[in-house]
């Protein structure tokens, strides 16, 4: 199916040494992104919890490629400028045309329809790395957001987040089917064009050379003070404490009294109702006297009461606030925490050092705090 | 230097009195028992105790054993699946030494197993049992 070159195509054609299209960078962006996206797309949609990191890590890679990539198409080399691959809608419609008639026009650069996947791209992709950052200061209470964001913006972004996820997903499959059609159609390897950088046509009266020097240095000058600006933001973002986690301070009857029996609940995990009646009934607690004396009762059930989960705007508190109509006292039997663990099996929660469901701090090590990280899962072997 | 030698001198101190403290306040607790119980302690009475299945408790709690393992020297487990350290003197030195703890654990345990408080002769036979291992 490659077409053949005319005589009157008046195409410069150098086979021998191939022509300079893609520079360094261009490359560097194209194949790190590449591996970035497929990490994040890995552990954002198939990997445990406790990956997230990884997924965190890509995502600000990929920021700070996206970045990068932008200031370059201000002042890189000819073919990596935004400019050269701005099309009219005729133009971007007449290439369409002529596509579907299995003859498209030929274009040094980016042609009319790649110029667009191109732009939707880095779109979609900073709405990705915006949209996690979001979600993770918000849901989580992690990155520089967490004092900004509450709970139920983050968790509206992560809809966002993951239909922006598919919805690269889907544009990739379209850029990979289109690098095969024009490879076909134009006789251009275009996969190999993008690992060499040369091309072995161009059309007449392009300027086809890499960028100076003095380009790269105005880029990285750009771009570190970008990094500065954004290093200070974060800095001074990162002293607001998290909105969701209020401090709290410790209660020693509460730590003592329930902590001897099991991990003590952290008050963020039941609202204030369920554990004014839990702390009614101690003599009969889950078919055990637990019983306190009265003064000792008062006190660590108005604390319990007092930081319960109505003040706190965490993923555990806002869920667990929705308790079972059966069992108001369990929290491990809240329709939240079930769909949460139920890929856990029965023989996980038997083994030796976990012993039940309620022994949150086997799997969870930092459940003392109330934040329950996806990083913090570690689900003991035996 | 020297004053860096009088924490250690001091926390020698301590772990020299700890168990000789917690010694002491066995020993409060079982003249306390003896004087509302009114008769001798037997450590077999407090084995017995310990190892039989009650009736009258908790159905999920029907022996002191349940959450205590079968061997006082042993550490035991409870429902909840945290550990329990051994309840031997023997291997856990501060048993028993704490009133307000012992009859806070009494009151519960005993409720629990057996239906209803423990008498003092019970807790006394308890004890002496836990201190002969
Ligand atoms: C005498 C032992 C004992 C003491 C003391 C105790 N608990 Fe419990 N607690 C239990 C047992 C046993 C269960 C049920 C465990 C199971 O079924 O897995 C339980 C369960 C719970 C649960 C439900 C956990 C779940 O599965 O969702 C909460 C909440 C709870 N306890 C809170 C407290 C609080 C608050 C205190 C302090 C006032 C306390 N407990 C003191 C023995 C105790
Ligand atoms: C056997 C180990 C285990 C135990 C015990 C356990 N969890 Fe989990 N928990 C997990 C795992 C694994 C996940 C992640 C599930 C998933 O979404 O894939 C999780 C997820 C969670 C989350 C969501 C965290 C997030 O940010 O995604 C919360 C909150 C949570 N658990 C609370 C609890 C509480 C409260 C308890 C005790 C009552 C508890 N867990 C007991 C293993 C455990
Ligand atoms: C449901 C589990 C459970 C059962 C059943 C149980 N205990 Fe305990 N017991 C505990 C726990 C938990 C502690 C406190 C943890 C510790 O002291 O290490 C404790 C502590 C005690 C203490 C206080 C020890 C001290 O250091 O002061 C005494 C006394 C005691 N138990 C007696 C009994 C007796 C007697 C029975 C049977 C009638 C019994 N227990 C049954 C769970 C249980």
């Amino acid at each position: 199916m490659t077409r053949q070159l005319e005589p009157d195509d008046k195409i410069r054609s150098e086979q021998q040494t191939g022509i300079p299209v893609w520079d360094l960078f261009i490359r560097f962006f194209h194949w790190s992104l590449l591996a970035l996206v497929c990490l994040a797309a890995f552990t954002g949609f198939l990997g445990e919890e406790w990956w997230l990191n990884y997924h965190i890590w890509a995502g600000y890679a990929i920021g700070l490629l996206v970045v990068m990539r932008l200031v370059w198409g201000f002042v890189g080399s000819p073919f990596a400028r935004f400019s050269s691959f701005v099309f009219s809608k005729q133009q971007t419609l007449s290439f369409v045309r002529q596509l579907l008639k299995g003859r498209p026009p030929r274009h040094t650069g980016h042609n009319p329809a790649g110029a667009l996947m191109v732009f939707a791209l880095l779109l979609v992709l900073s709405g990705l790395v915006l949209s996690g950052l979001v979600l993770l200061g918000g849901q989580e209470n992690q990155g520089p957001l967490a004092g900004l964001i509450p709970y139920f913006i983050g968790a509206a972004f992560g809809e966002f987040h993951e239909f922006l996820a598919a919805l690269l997903l889907f544009m990739i499959g379209a850029h990979i089917a289109g690098v095969i059609v024009e490879s076909r159609l134009g006789g251009e390897n275009l996969v190999r064009a993008m690992l060499t950088g040369k091309k072995r046509f161009s059309l007449p009266g392009h300027e086809t050379a890499y960028a100076k020097r003095k380009a790269a240095l105005v880029a990285i000058a750009i771009c570190g003070t970008i990094g500065l600006a954004g290093a200070g933001a974060w800095r001074s973002l990162a002293t607001i404490h998290p909105g969701g986690l209020p401090k709290m301070p410790e209660n020693v009857a509460w730590k003592s009294e329930c902590g001897d029996c099991h991990y003590a609940y952290h008050p963020s995990l039941l609202p204030g109702k369920s554990w004014q009646m839990l702390m009614a009934g101690l003599a009969s607690h889950f078919g055990e006297d637990a019983s306190l004396d009265e003064k000792t009762r008062r006190e660590i059930s108005s604390w319990l009461q007092k930081h319960a989960a109505e003040h706190w705007d965490t993923e555990a508190a806002n869920n667990l606030r929705h308790i079972s109509a059966e069992q108001p006292l369990r929290i491990t039997a809240s329709p939240w925490w079930k769909r949460r663990h139920a890929e856990v099996g029965k023989a996980v929660f038997a083994r030796k050092s976990i012993g039940s469901r309620g022994n949150c701090i086997a799997c969870h090590r930092d459940a003392d705090s109330g934040r329950f990280d996806d990083q913090k899962i570690n689900i003991p072997e035996k | 230097m020297r004053k860096s030698l009088i924490p250690l001198a001091l926390s020698g101190l301590a772990m020299t009195l700890t168990p000789a403290l917690a010694g002491s306040g066995r020993t409060g607790i079982l003249e306390q028992l003896q004087a509302e119980a009114g008769q001798a302690f037997s450590a077999e009475r407090g084995k017995a105790l310990f190892m039989a299945r009650h009736k009258g408790g908790k159905p999920k709690t029907p022996s002191c054993t349940t959450c205590h393992s079968k061997s006082p020297l042993n550490a035991g487990r409870t429902r909840a699946g945290k550990r329990i350290a051994p309840m031997a003197v023997s291997k856990t030195s501060d048993r028993y030494s704490d009133p307000k703890k012992v009859a806070k654990w009494f009151r519960r345990n005993c409720r629990s197993v057996l239906g209803r408080e423990c008498t003092p002769l019970e807790k006394g036979d308890f004890i002496t049992f836990m201190m002969s291992r």
